[in-house]
């Protein structure tokens, strides 16, 4: 096992109750899997938001591998300006 | 040039500059904060971010505009943190030779602005209450 920060904004922080949570997930699990994890502990309050990724401060495209110590944000929808 | 800032306190404006001989064309935005989201009345918003990637990103969206747009200097302050009704969450002054370029810029950057910069919105309701702002402008 490994495991990662995932840190939290907006509809995800509000979803799961928390700014960051450390999550142990299976060595080779990606961002997909991650990303199916948060929307099961959601129960359903991120239906319908669309979630980009990033890792280590840098959008990610397409399914990533994870590695131990990454930080990653599940970004919803930006609201600057 | 350019220069962006991620700002929790009031924004000061970029002073004007009428020694720029090069320069005729000047922009300045001032997005402020209204007093309605969704058509609840709102206290204020509070500017959430996700720390260091969010003035990276505006960085990355500067140049990026900088590099398409005949333009001289791109300048930009976004502030986080509460934000009153009515005061200016984000400042952009754009200086090029010609405003098409100058208008061309402002518009490609704010959009870019708001589909990439990890900062989001919450807004106050007047009873206190906290939840994340619905609002999205594309």
């Amino acid at each position: 096992m490994i495991k990662v920060k995932l840190k939290c904004f907006s509809q995800v922080k509000y979803a799961l109750g928390t700014g960051e949570v450390i999550l142990e997930i299976e060595i080779g699990a990606t961002t997909t899997e991650l990303e199916e994890m948060v929307r099961d502990r959601a129960d359903g309050r991120l239906d319908g938001v669309g979630l980009s990724v990033a890792i280590n401060q840098q959008y990610v495209k397409g399914d990533v591998v994870l590695h131990d110590g990454d930080e990653v944000v599940l970004i919803p929808p930006v609201q600057g300006g | 040039m350019v220069i962006v800032e991620i700002i929790d306190r009031p924004i000061d404006p970029f002073p004007s500059d009428d020694g720029r001989l090069e320069q005729g064309s000047e922009l300045i935005f001032n997005g402020r904060v209204r007093s309605k989201e969704n058509g609840q009345e709102i206290k204020e918003l509070e500017y959430e971010q996700y720390e260091g990637m969010a003035e990276s990103e505006l960085k990355r969206i500067a140049i990026e505009t900088a590099n398409i747009y005949p333009i001289s200097d791109l300048f930009c302050k976004h502030r986080v943190g509460t934000v009153a009704v009515g005061e200016t969450s984000l400042h952009v002054v754009i200086w090029s030779k010609h405003r098409n370029e100058g208008l061309e810029a402002i518009t490609f950057f704010i959009s870019e602005l708001k589909k990439r910069v990890p900062i989001w919105k919450w807004a106050i309701l007047k009873d206190g209450t906290k939840i994340p702002s619905e609002c999205r402008y594309h």
